[in-house]
C-alpha cells in the first residue's frame, strides 16, 4: 500500500515529537489518527466518547488560562496537547475554530516504548530538551557554513611520534614523555596498526596491573580510524564526536602526518580572541586599535560558526572591549600625563557581566580616590573623553542614557558615589531602576580594583534581605514578559497583540539577566555574570535550586540562538540586531524556545508572587 | 405519503428479497442508518470520485476516495483510495485537471473488482458527498453494470448543508464561494496542497465536522433532516 494520507503524514514529519520517528513508522501513523473539528469557544480537549487520546492541533489556536483567567499557556498549529493520556496538562477553551488529530493513548504509549527519540521528548524534563537544544544549536549553525574553515593539516605541530607493536610499554611511556604527546601512534613498517593514549596507559596497564615490560600491542586499541588532512577543523571534532575518541591520526594518502586531539581543537576556538586581545595592547594608536576592533563582528562570526556557546562569545568579546578600553586608558595618560588621583575605571552592563556580543552600547563610569580634590577633575575630564570618544570610533556606540565616564554625574570620588548608591537603594525612582542594569552590574576594568569593592560590599549589605528595595527591583524586572506562544508562525504577544518578529533580547535575555539581578542581590552575592548570579542564588530562598537551573540552560539556549541569528546578519553584511522571525526558525527550535519562554514566565511568577506589593508601587 | 410508508429503508428490503448472492446482495443486508436518530451519532462515508467526464453514462471512474466517520469524528483507519482502470483511453482534458495519465490509470484496478470493497464500506452508512449527486450518479451507473441495478442508498450533502447553514446566518452566497475550498477556508480549515479522491472525501469530511459543530447548540436533531432526496 503506497502512503495515501501524505498531507497528514507530511505534516507530522515537521512537528516535535514526531519529527523524531523513522519514515516506515510515520508512514503508517496517519491510519492510527482521529480528526476532529472545535468550534471556537469550545471546551478542549474535547470530551471523548470513544477511548483516550492526546490532541494535536493541525489548526487553530487554544487558550489556557488559570482560574483568575490569565492567559497562562497558548497552543497553535503544531502543538500536542497530551488531552486524555494525561500528564496533568490544564484544560482549555477553543480560541479559534481548530482542526485536531486525535492520537490514541495506546499508541502513543507504543510510540515511546519502541522509539527512544521520540519517547525522549515526553520522558526527558524540560531541562534535559534545553540542553540537548543548545548542543543542537551549537553544532550545527544554519547557512552550511564551514566550521573552523582551517584543515586539520595546519593543526598538526609535529612529525608523528611512533613506536612499534612490539615496544615494551614501559618504553612506549618514555617515549610519550619524552616527546610530551598524550597519544602514540603504533606502526608496523609503515601501517598504522594502532594507537596508545594516556589513558590507556592507566586503564589498561597501571590499573590492571599489566607488567610494563609486555609490548603495547597488549594495551593499544586497534582498528584506529583515520581523517584526511584536508578535513576542516569542526568536520574533524564531529568524526570525534562520534567516534567518542579524542586523538584522531591525520592521513594524507597512505602517509600519517601526526594526531590531532580535541584540545587542538578547541584552542583554535578561542584563538583568534586571544590573538585579537595580543593585538590590542600593541597597537600604537587610536587609529590601529580601530583596525583591530573592526575584526570584533568577524571574531562573534568565527566564533559562532565554531559552534561556541553565547558564553563563550560573550566572554571574548568583552574581552577584546576590555583590552581596547585599558589600551585607550594606557594611551590617554601617555598623553595627559601621570593621573592626579587613584581612580577606577569601571565598565558596567553587558561588558561587566561579560555578556558582550559583537558591538554593543558603551556604559563606564569612573571612581575617584577619597584624596582626590575637586580641581583634578578637569584632567578625568580629559581622561574620560579620549576614552569614550576613543570607544565611540572602536564601534562601541555611545550610550544613549550618557551612562558614560564622560559624564559629570558619572565621574564622582568615592564617597559621593556611596551616596548615591544609598539613595538609589533607599529611595529607589523609576530612573535609577530602569539603569538598575548598570548601576548593579559593575565591574573595574582598570585601576583600582578596591575603589569599586568597598562601594560592592555596601551596597549587598542594603540590599540583601531588602524586602522594600527587591519589591521594586522585582517589578522592574517583571517589565519585559516572554511571548506567550506561537501560532501560526506569528507570535502571540501578552495580551495577543502580535507582530511579524519579536526581540529576542527583550523578550528572552533581558527578562533572565533581570531575574538574576534581584535574585544575587537579595542574596547579598557580589557576582555578576548571569550564569555564575544564578549559580550563586541557587537553592537559597529567593530561587530553588532546578529554578535557577531550568533559567541557565533557557539563558544559555535563547542567548546563543541570538548569537547565531546575529553571526548570521553579519556574515551577510547586515548590522546585527535581535529581531528574529519565527518562521526563520526551525519547528525544532521554534518548539525549545517556546520551553524556554516557558521556564522564564514560570520564574517570573514564582517573583511575582514573592514580592506581590511591587505590582502596585 | 408513500415516501413515509415506502421510505428508504422498505425499499431496500424489497430489493434484498429479490437480489442474487453477490456483492450487492451484501450490501443490501445492512438496514440504513435510522431516520429518526441523532444525525451525529448515524454512520458517515465520506466519498469522493475522479472521473474522465461530468457524465455518468459515457465517462468513468478514475479513482475512488472514501473515509467513515460517526459521532463528529473520522476514522483515518478506515481511509482508502483506489485507482480505476478505465476501459478507454483518458481524454486528455481530465488528465489534466486530476494528473491521472493513462500511465498510472493503467496500474488502477478493474472497477468490478474495485466495487465489491466499496459496498462493503457503504453498508449502512450515509454518502457524505461535496455536491454528492455525482458520486451517486457514477457510482449508480457503476452498478447497473455489473449488478443490473441502480444504488439505492441515503445520501447527505455537504455543499447543500452548508448553504442552508450560510442562508440561516445571512451570509452572503456567491458563486464559487459553495466550492469546497472555499467552505474550508470559512470554516478555518488548513488548505491541503495534493488534489486526489482521498484527499477530498477528507476534505469534505471536515467539513462535515465542521458544519456539524457550528450546529451543536442547536442541540440533536434527526437524521432525515439532513438527507438528500434519493
Amino acid at each position: 500500500m503506497d502512503i495515501e494520507l501524505v498531507e497528514i503524514r507530511d505534516f507530522l514529519a515537521a512537528h516535535s515529537p514526531f519529527d523524531a520517528l523513522p519514515p516506515e513508522v510515520l508512514d503508517r501513523l496517519p491510519a492510527a489518527l482521529g480528526v476532529r473539528y472545535l468550534r471556537r469557544g469550545s471546551a478542549f480537549p474535547p470530551p471523548q466518547t470513544a477511548g483516550r487520546f492526546a490532541c494535536l492541533l493541525r489548526s487553530g489556536a487554544v487558550e489556557m488560562r488559570d482560574a483568575r483567567g490569565e492567559l497562562v499557556d497558548k497552543l497553535g498549529e503544531g502543538d500536542l496537547h497530551s488531552g486524555d493520556c494525561g500528564e496533568g496538562d490544564t484544560s482549555a477553551v477553543a480560541a479559534e475554530d481548530c482542526l485536531l488529530y486525535l492520537v490514541p493513548c495506546d499508541r502513543l504509549e507504543q510510540l515511546r516504548r519502541e522509539h527512544a527519540q521520540f519517547a525522549r521528548h515526553f520522558d526527558s524534563s524540560l531541562v534535559d530538551r534545553l540542553r540537548r537544544a543548545i548542543d543542537t544549536l551549537r553544532h550545527s549553525p544554519a547557512g552550511g557554513a564551514r566550521l573552523l574553515s582551517v584543515e586539520v593539516r595546519s593543526l598538526i605541530t609535529r612529525p608523528p611520534v611512533f613506536v612499534a607493536p612490539g615496544t615494551p610499554i614501559r618504553d612506549a611511556a618514555r617515549r610519550m614523555a619524552a616527546a610530551r604527546v598524550s597519544s602514540l601512534l603504533i606502526l608496523e613498517g609503515e601501517a598504522l596498526v594502532g594507537l596508545v593514549t594516556d589513558r590507556d596507559l592507566r586503564s589498561r596497564c597501571l590499573a590492571a596491573g599489566l607488567d610494563p615490560a609486555r609490548p603495547v600491542r597488549e594495551i593499544m586499541t586497534g582498528n584506529v580510524q583515520t581523517i584526511p588532512a584536508s578535513t576542516p577543523g569542526f568536520g574533524a571534532l564531529m568524526r570525534m564526536t562520534q567516534l567518542n575518541v579524542h586523538h584522531l591520526p591525520v592521513s594524507e594518502g597512505e602517509r600519517i602526518l601526526g594526531v590531532v586531539t580535541t584540545t587542538d581543537l578547541l584552542r583554535l576556538e578561542s584563538a583568534s580572541a586571544v590573538f585579537l586581545v595580543g593585538d590590542v595592547h600593541k597597537a600604537p594608536d587610536l587609529a590601529a586599535l580601530e583596525a583591530i576592533a573592526s575584526r570584533v563582528p568577524e571574531l562573534h562570526v568565527q566564533l559562532a560558526l565554531a559552534g561556541a556557546s553565547a558564553r563563550n562569545v560573550g566572554e571574548a568579546v568583552s574581552a577584546v572591549a576590555d583590552a581596547l578600553t585599558q589600551r585607550l586608558i594606557a594611551l590617554a595618560e601617555a598623553e595627559l600625563g601621570a593621573p592626579p588621583a587613584a581612580y577606577a575605571w569601571v565598565a558596567g552592563g553587558s561588558q561587566a557581566r561579560r555578556e558582550q556580543t559583537s558591538h554593543g552600547d558603551q556604559d563606564n563610569a569612573l571612581i575617584l580616590a577619597a584624596d582626590a580634590t575637586p580641581g583634578d577633575d578637569a584632567y578625568f575630564a580629559s581622561l574620560a573623553r579620549f576614552v569614550n570618544d576613543g570607544l565611540a570610533a572602536c564601534g562601541f556606540t555611545r550610550c544613549p542614557g550618557e551612562v558614560m565616564a564622560s559624564n559629570p554625574k558619572w565621574r564622582q570620588p568615592v564617597a559621593q558615589w556611596e551616596r548615591h548608591f544609598a539613595g538609589w537603594i533607599e529611595t529607589p525612582e523609576p530612573m535609577a531602576l530602569m539603569l538598575s542594569s548598570v548601576f548593579f552590574d559593575l565591574r573595574v576594568v582598570h585601576g583600582e580594583a578596591s575603589l569599586l569593592q568597598g562601594l560592592q560590599e555596601a551596597n549587598l549589605a542594603r540590599t540583601k534581605g531588602n524586602g522594600f528595595f527587591l519589591a521594586r527591583l522585582a517589578d522592574n524586572a517583571l517589565a519585559n514578559r516572554p511571548p506567550l506562544g506561537f501560532f501560526r508562525n506569528l507570535v502571540l504577544i501578552r495580551g495577543g497583540e502580535h507582530d511579524r518578529t519579536f526581540n529576542l533580547k527583550l523578550k528572552g535575555v533581558v527578562p533572565i539577566v533581570d531575574l538574576a539581578r534581584v535574585h544575587a542581590l537579595a542574596e547579598g552575592r557580589p557576582e555578576i555574570n548571569t550564569i555564575e548570579r544564578l549559580r550563586a542564588a541557587a537553592g537559597s530562598a529567593t530561587v530553588s535550586a532546578q529554578g535557577a537551573e531550568n533559567l541557565e540552560d533557557a539563558f544559555e539556549f535563547v542567548s546563543t540562538l541570538r548569537v547565531q541569528h546575529q553571526a548570521r546578519q553579519l556574515r551577510a553584511g547586515l548590522a546585527p540586531d535581535n529581531f528574529i522571525a519565527p518562521e526563520a526558525l526551525s519547528a525544532l527550535d521554534r518548539s525549545h524556545l517556546k520551553d524556554a519562554f516557558g521556564v522564564i514566565a514560570t520564574m517570573q511568577q514564582t517573583l511575582e508572587s514573592r514580592y506581590p506589593f511591587g505590582r502596585h508601587y | 405519503m408513500w415516501e413515509r410508508l415506502f421510505g428508504l429503508d422498505f425499499r431496500r428490503r424489497r430489493l434484498l428479497a429479490r437480489a442474487a448472492p453477490g456483492p450487492m446482495r451484501d450490501y443490501l443486508a445492512a438496514p440504513f442508518p435510522a431516520r429518526g436518530d441523532d444525525y451525529l451519532e448515524a454512520p458517515f462515508l465520506a466519498l469522493d470520485l475522479e472521473t474522465t467526464g461530468l457524465d455518468p453514462r459515457t465517462d468513468e471512474i478514475l479513482s475512488i476516495g472514501m473515509v467513515a466517520l460517526r459521532g463528529g469524528t473520522i476514522d483515518l483507519a478506515s481511509a482508502r483510495h483506489f485507482l480505476v482502470a478505465p476501459t478507454r483511453a483518458v481524454p486528455e482534458n481530465s488528465a489534466t485537471i486530476h494528473h491521472i495519465t493513462d500511465d498510472r490509470a493503467a496500474q488502477g484496478r478493474p472497477i468490478a473488482e474495485v466495487m465489491p470493497e466499496v459496498l462493503a464500506a457503504l453498508a449502512g452508512r450515509v454518502l457524505l458527498g461535496h455536491h454528492v449527486r455525482t458520486e451517486r450518479g457514477f457510482l449508480g451507473a457503476a452498478c447497473r453494470r455489473l449488478y443490473g441495478q441502480g444504488l439505492l442508498v441515503p445520501l447527505a450533502d455537504t455543499e447543500m448543508l452548508l448553504r442552508r447553514q450560510l442562508e440561516r446566518r445571512g451570509e452572503p452566497i456567491t458563486s464559487g464561494s459553495l466550492r469546497l475550498a472555499a467552505l474550508r477556508e470559512r470554516f478555518g480549515l488548513p488548505r491541503y496542497k495534493a488534489h486526489d479522491a482521498l484527499v477530498d472525501a477528507l476534505a469534505t469530511a471536515e467539513l462535515f465536522c465542521a458544519f456539524a459543530a457550528h450546529r451543536e447548540l442547536r442541540g440533536p436533531a434527526p437524521l432525515r433532516l439532513f438527507l438528500e432526496a434519493p
